[in-house]
């Protein structure tokens, strides 16, 4: 056994050679199967090369093949077929009528099973579609491809996290995350140094097939983390025959989205001397015209502040204009990928090999990415009865990171930079303070070091007996282990170091999740129209998670980084956390004459981290289906090839709270060096999951045999005993405590529809169209509480009954007094009276950051050996708040600069605008308000990619199997009408930095756009 | 074989239906311990106990930002704000949000302590009975001061009179643990709160010791009293706490420090310091530091800087003067200037200042003559003594000598003056304008239906 993997090894380090062979003769004649009469029009397709024929009209063909092929037959509404042949020889067949996308393996929870006879919404793409997308983690490639599926990404910054929500947001307090589970094994998501997204370090290349598990009947199986849905992942497997080696390599380049347009130099100074003066003028002072008055006027600190902010230079001359926003972005911004596999076996072993390197130069500067990773899957079938297999894949990522983005050394951030200042003194040292109104970031590029090295090991073995002709068992265990190192070295010249001779800090993290499922899988051979499947099992999972730290500071000079060299340790600790889940599940599906379908699961689940009375929960589901298209009355309608109607309910739980929110705990507080204790929370014995019900309705149909085909699911989500943090009055002690109280509602429909518009023997067209609406409102909180309002002063997320979650809430901008340049609120609901008085304006509701409706269309055009592909996708009816608004686009209320529609302010008596008089100092519409709250909606080329696949003859030449080159382009078009950067925006600074992460929805703090990346890649097969 | 492999399974299944019962489930945290625990035995509750002064010394409260409203709601167009954080600006500009984070975060941490005080005098029994008065003495104390300061703060001036009636703040006197309150109190009237800080103090001076380390010693007790009655207006209880405060000092060895610029930016508690906030480079927050420094001495951009009008109103050849410097484009205090140095709460001479105003309302000399305690204030600075004194000269003298260490608002309201707008020099708020009061905040009325806002919000 052994000498056979290092053989396979070893083979996938050898190229193999190949010999010309003689051109191969395939013809026959191809029938169908239900008449036997002879198909026209059937497309006979080499794999390898793109050679392509089609029948005649007596079904019959011929074609010529250089070497031995795989060659497909395919026919829309029939099963395709793939024949191996290595001679030439007539092959005649028969093609069997096929419920195209509608009979693909799915993966359920503990199983597969065929789409046709799923009681389940599972959407699901294959891995070949998302391989070459140059994005560093797969979670950004399923936008705009499932229905029901929403993904963003937080911002333009590498290795950050993205959200993904299936269904919509279920939970308030708790996490809303889905569950991931690759090969059998729920995977660690979150948890990493400041939220570094796991996922990162995964080789997308070598997934699959992904799975959403979307309604009650799929996720129920999954119990206490069910209700946020559930992302099923397989990898590849190897395949009995030849051994098939891959590469690709692809080189891109990135650059940003859209960037924002901030004013140059000379409109700078205008803006702050007009502001000065505007103040000068209302205290009856007019130091322009009677100059007598300018010592000690409003327009004189101008004036001194502009000198300084102008360092060496005079700005009165205009010499210096430094666009600061484009010093934050990387001009050499791209990716490199290369990629290595091997896959095959013979009939009892089989397995895939692949090593994968990936760079990715992020558009800001001072963020890369690198990740080298390699995977091997194996499986051995021992005999007829008992087979096994394992799983490893190790992957070393490192990344250069960044700051949150509300720290001043976060790189957008200098775009609040006077354009004034030069970028560097006459010493040729980049200035700072107080030449620079901020901490000027780019020291941190000459001064500092940031890198954080993650080492991820996903491993996983499995053994399946069956123990007799009826009934299996298999065993799993999964053990996945990621140890990150997070080094940051800020040096002298830094704002971090700059007190203390360089600051220093080294982190360790390392979270290791091991879990054993083991089940019975009872198929019993039964006479007659019945089917039946059963399964029956257990699982336990445990997560430990350590992490150590150590901060120094006071270096002797900035060579030297390491903690080592710190003359003083300032911060150290080290801590642990762990939490557990015990469960048991069950699965019955049933179905009679392939008609009428019953499904029904449970799972019964225990966690640690629920209080001592409700530590257990028990999560059913029940579904139903109808494959109405077998019935007599349609079963040989011409139109309808496949009509099937099915209907779900169920219970599922979401535990994705801390370890211990359910004890009464008091924590480690010094003080004076002296150990001291202090509480952190409220107990709560009582504490338990949130539980969502989900009701599902949905209908499947193929037309025209099969040629037009969807899914239309209509789904109703509540969830209940929310895990809400519950405000409490502060004269306890505490600011909340974690209880089982609210209600979400979560509904909406979801429509996919797959199409073949055009087949024949050279161009093939297909499209896949999904649009999901998900209306979220908050029903209940917690006793004779209809809210909790916005929590801080300049943001504006809010909780309202019968509202959506984080609906955004505040004084609404009613722009600019004519007569005097005032900025004006709505005083009040009916927006008949306005006010110039901030805290007597109206509260309303501005809009939710929830979107109406996403969408996405793919279309593939497939001509000759040439592939298009192009996927839109677009998000609408949400609304975005620009934090930073009151920062950049205030019309002069502090120094830093503004943004180019401050041009169009107030300045005469009668001026019509939305820009209010500038007047330093003096916040004149610059709080929080919808004047920073725009329209998210947008519509994204997301992906386009154009292929060209090698003939036969060159790739005859080049002695491969086949090849392939390609453009790709990801994020290439952006419509929206957004003013920010990118309206696929969420500042994840502010969830990981407040208590409420769910939140702070649709907010941009000073968030990097997203990445437009544009690639050219090779793949080669042989 | 397939056979023997196929039993393979069934040991590993039932070994795991066999050993996942409960206690894998049953999960200790690693870090904390449960609230039972903390406050059972003598060792615990005296750890609690130092929990309680890291509470009260978070920057939230007397590690900087108490210090720093009074600052900003008195900038009375002697300082400015410069820094990017609305909250102090919005204190500055008198336009307070109700939901303004930083009196926000100064409530709940108040009250998180306040609690904290409380668990540990329910649980005093448990305490080692000899140190059972030295515990139940700081608890006291810490209670006491966080009331004071809340009162201060988000309530009408006692002084403006109507104290049976004006709202004070709630007044928590048990642990909200196990359920014993739930917090849903209503704002107890000023008079009670007072009543309770002068009770709480009496009894910690009592019972406190003469030196106790960093920790509230019968002086700092006694000191924290004379502000106490003085903010009242009681000057005669005012006079007496300050003298006893002072003896006790003085017969410890207190003194004055011969320059005045050695008095700030102490490592560790310097002669003159009565009380202190501890901070160090493990424990490095101090707000006042963070606002008023500058980047070369790891503060922020320099928030904060100081106006010529200030520096008019000083005498020449002030050593006082010395310890302005321009810094970061600015002028700024030297007060703050270098980071993980101790916040200041009191020192000697406030109760000299507070002694002299005192006696000098009184008519009376306990301890000493007003001009005796007001020259040696200004003898120290360099200035020529002076040979007769008025109540302005006194508090001419108090505020220079404290300036920008956090006394200026509670000065002018008790002693019924005004504070100048920064933005606008004509306009006057007087000193029991609503505006000078911090709003209640919104999330807690929210949260407790009995409680009223403040006017104006």
């Amino acid at each position: 056994m052994k000498s056979n993997i290092f053989i396979v090894l070893a083979l996938a380090y050898v190229l193999p050679t190949f010999s010309l062979a003689q051109n191969i003769t395939i013809f026959g004649k191809v029938t169908s199967e239900e008449d036997g009469i002879g198909m026209p029009g059937v497309l006979i397709r080499a794999m390898e090369t793109g050679i392509s024929t089609a029948t005649n009209e007596l079904g019959e063909y011929r074609i010529i093949l250089k070497k031995e092929a795989n060659i497909a037959f395919s026919s829309m509404g029939f099963v395709p077929q793939k024949f191996l042949v290595e001679n030439s020889m007539e092959l005649n067949i028969s093609l069997v009528p096929n419920l195209n996308s509608l009979d693909e393996i799915v993966v359920v929870g503990y199983g597969s099973t065929h789409k046709s006879s799923l009681t389940a919404n599972i959407s699901r793409i294959e891995g070949e579609d998302i391989a070459n997308i140059p994005v560093p983690n797969f979670q950004e490639t399923l936008q705009g491809r499932l229905p029901g599926v929403f993904v963003a990404d937080a911002s333009g910054k590498l290795g950050d996290g993205v959200k993904v929500r299936i269904r919509g947001t279920s939970s308030i307090s708790a996490g809303n995350d889905p569950l991931y589970i690759i090969d059998g094994i729920p995977v660690t998501s979150s948890g990493s140094i400041d939220n570094s997204n796991p996922m990162a370090m995964l080789n997308m290349r070598d997934i699959a097939s992904i799975n959403v598990l979307k309604d009650a009947a799929a996720a129920s199986i999954y119990g206490a983390r069910g209700s946020n849905g559930v992302v099923v992942i397989t990898t590849n497997k190897g395949f009995s025959g030849k051994t098939k080696f891959n590469v690709g390599i692809q080189r891109g380049y990135s650059s940003p989205t859209r960037k924002k347009k901030f004013l140059n130099a000379s409109q700078y100074v205008a803006l702050f001397r007009e502001a000065g003066y505007n103040n000068d003028l209302a205290a009856n002072i007019d130091p322009i015209n009677r100059p007598e008055e300018y010592p000690d006027s409003q327009l004189q600190f101008v004036d001194n502040l502009l000198d300084q902010y102008a360092g060496h230079s005079d700005w009165r001359t205009g010499n210096v204009n430094t666009n600061w926003q484009d010093q934050a972005f990387n001009s050499d911004a791209g990716v490199t990928n290369v990629n290595f596999s091997a896959s095959g076996g013979d009939d009892r072993t089989k397995f895939y090999f692949s090593s994968a390197y990936d760079k990715q130069e992020g558009i800001l500067i001072r963020n890369s990415l690198e990740r080298i990773s390699g995977r091997l899957n194996l499986d051995h079938r021992l005999s007829d009865n008992f087979s096994f297999g394992a799983n490893f894949s190790l992957s070393s990522t490192s990344t250069n990171t960044l700051p949150g983005d509300n720290l001043f050394n976060n790189p957008m951030q200098l775009v609040a930079l006077a354009p004034i200042s030069p970028l560097r003194d006459l010493d040729g040292n980049l200035y700072d303070r107080p030449t620079t109104i901020y901490y000027n970031n780019l020291i941190d590029s000459e001064n500092s070091s940031w890198t954080t090295r993650s080492l991820r090991n996903l491993n996983n073995v499995y053994g399946e007996v069956k123990i007799n002709k009826e009934l299996s068992f298999r065993s799993e265990f999964g053990l996945d282990n990621i140890t990150q190192n997070d080094d940051r070295y800020f040096g002298s010249l830094t704002a971090t170091g700059q007190s203390s001779n360089g600051y220093g800090s080294s982190r360790w993290l390392k979270i290791t999740n091991y879990t054993t499922n083991n089940y019975f899988t009872y198929k019993p051979i039964i006479q007659g129209n019945h089917d039946l499947e059963a399964t029956l099992g257990m699982s336990y999972q445990n997560s430990e998670t350590r992490f150590t730290s150590v901060d120094g500071r006071e270096f002797p000079l900035d060579g030297l980084k390491t903690i080592n060299s710190a003359a003083e340790i300032v911060d150290g600790t080290s801590t642990l956390t762990s939490s557990s889940f015990l469960s048991y599940f069950a699965r019955v599906n049933y179905s009679l004459e392939d008609k009428y379908l019953l499904g029904i699961s449970t799972r019964y689940d225990g966690s640690s981290r629920f209080g001592n009375s409700k530590k257990y929960g028990f999560f059913p589901a029940g579904s139903l289906g109808w494959v109405i298209s077998e019935e007599p009355l349609l079963k040989d309608n011409a139109y309808l090839s496949f009509f099937k109607l099915r209907a779900s309910y169920g219970l599922t739980g979401n535990a994705l709270i801390g370890d211990f929110d359910h004890l009464g705990l008091y924590e480690p507080l010094p003080y004076n060096l002296s150990p001291g204790l202090s509480p952190t929370q409220i107990a709560n014995p009582n504490l338990t999951w949130e539980t969502t019900k989900q009701f599902d309705i949905g209908l499947e149909f193929g037309l025209f045999d099969d040629r037009i085909s969807g899914e239309i699911d209509f789904y109703d989500k509540t969830t209940k005993d929310l895990l809400l943090l519950v405000p409490v009055p502060a004269t306890t002690g505490f600011v909340s405590q974690r209880q089982n109280i609210g209600e979400m509602q979560n509904y909406g429909f979801e429509i996919l529809l797959n199409s073949i518009n055009y087949a024949n023997k050279n161009l093939i067209w297909r499209s896949s169209f999904n649009f999901s609406r998900n209306i979220n409102r908050v029903r209940s909180l917690s006793k004779d509480q209809t809210s909790i309002p916005p929590p801080y002063s300049s943001y504006l997320n809010g909780i309202f009954i019968d509202q959506p979650m984080a609906v955004f809430y505040g004084p609404k901008y009613a722009g600019v007094d004519p007569d005097n340049g005032d900025a004006l609120y709505y005083a009040n609901e009916d927006l008949s009276e306005t006010t110039n008085d901030y805290n007597s304006a109206a509260k309303l509701f501005l809009g939710s950051p929830n979107p109406d409706f996403i969408s996405g269309l793919t279309n593939e055009i497939s001509y000759k050996n040439i592939d298009l592909l192009f996927l839109l996708q677009g998000v609408y009816g949400n609304k975005i708040y620009q934090a930073a608004g009151g920062y950049y686009s205030n019309n002069a209320y502090w120094f830093d600069n503004n943004t180019g529609d401050q041009m169009e302010r107030w300045q005469n008596p009668g001026d019509i605008t939305d820009v209010p008089q500038a007047r330093i100092g003096q916040c004149n519409g610059c709080s929080a308000s919808s004047r920073y709250i725009s329209d998210g909606s947008y519509l994204r080329l997301k992906t386009i990619s154009l292929a060209y696949n090698f003939p036969e003859k060159w790739n005859n030449k080049l002695k491969i199997q086949d090849a392939k080159i390609y453009i790709i382009a990801q994020n290439l078009l952006t419509f929206t009408k957004y003013d920010g950067w990118d309206p696929e925006v969420g500042t994840e600074a502010l969830s990981n930095s407040f208590s409420n992460a769910n939140l702070f929805q649709g907010v941009d703090l000073y968030s990097a756009p997203q990445a437009k990346t544009f690639s050219i890649g090779l793949d080669l097969g042989f | 074989m397939p056979l023997k492999v196929s039993h393979l399974p069934f040991v590993f299944l039932f070994s795991f239906f066999t050993l996942s019962c409960d206690s894998n489930l049953d999960i200790k945290p690693s870090q904390e311990i449960d609230e039972g625990t903390a406050l059972d035995n003598d060792g615990n509750i005296k750890s609690v106990l130092i929990g309680a002064y890291a509470n009260l010394r978070k920057s939230e409260l007397w590690g900087g930002r108490l210090l720093l409203y009074s600052e900003m709601l008195g900038a009375n167009n002697e300082i400015r704000w410069t820094g990017t954080f609305s909250q102090p600006r919005e204190m500055l500009n008198k336009s307070i949000l109700t939901n303004n984070t930083f009196v926000t975060d100064t409530w709940t941490v108040a009250y998180s302590t306040i609690n904290i005080t409380n668990n540990i005098l329910d649980a005093i029994s448990k305490v080692n009975e000899a140190d059972q008065d030295k515990v139940k003495g700081e608890a006291l104390f810490i209670r006491a001061i966080v009331y004071y300061e809340l009162v201060k703060l988000f309530c009408q001036p006692y002084i403006a009179g109507n104290t049976e009636v004006n709202p004070g703040v709630p007044l928590i006197l048990t642990p909200s643990r196990g359920g014993k309150n739930n917090g849903i109190v209503e704002r107890y009237p000023i008079e009670e709160i007072y009543k309770q800080i002068i009770e709480d103090l009496s009894i910690a001076e009592q019972i406190l010791p003469d030196t106790n380390g960093v920790y509230a010693s019968s002086f700092a007790a006694s000191a924290i009293l004379s502000r106490v009655f003085l903010q009242m207006g009681d000057y005669a209880s005012a006079r007496d706490a300050a003298n006893r405060s002072l003896n006790v000092a003085l017969s410890i060895g207190k003194s004055l420090m011969t320059n005045y610029a050695d008095a700030f930016n102490n490592e560790s508690d310097s002669q003159e310091d009565i009380y202190t906030i501890q901070v160090n480079s493990q424990d490095s927050e101090n707000a006042m530091q963070l606002f008023y420094s500058t980047p070369e001495y790891g503060g922020r951009d320099g928030d904060v800087s100081i106006l010529n009008a200030h520096l008019e109103l000083y005498e020449t050849g002030d050593d006082r003067l010395l310890l302005f410097q321009e810094r970061a484009g600015a002028l700024r205090t030297n007060k703050w200037r270098d980071p993980n140095r101790n916040v200041k709460i009191i020192r000697l001479a406030e109760l000299y200042l507070t002694r002299a105003e005192a006696n000098f309302r009184e008519g009376t000399s306990l301890g000493a003559t007003p001009l005796e305690d007001l020259n040696r204030i200004r003898r120290r600075v360099s200035l020529p003594e002076k040979s007769s004194v008025n109540l302005e000269n006194i508090l001419m003298e108090r505020k220079l000598e404290l300036a920008h260490e956090g006394h200026i608002l509670h000065d002018i309201k008790r002693t019924k003056g005004f504070v100048t707008d920064n933005n606008d020099p004509a306009l006057k708020y007087t000193f029991d304008d609503p505006k000078l009061v911090f709003p209640i905040p919104e999330r807690e009325i929210l949260a407790n239906s009995k409680l009223i806002q403040n006017p104006g919000y």
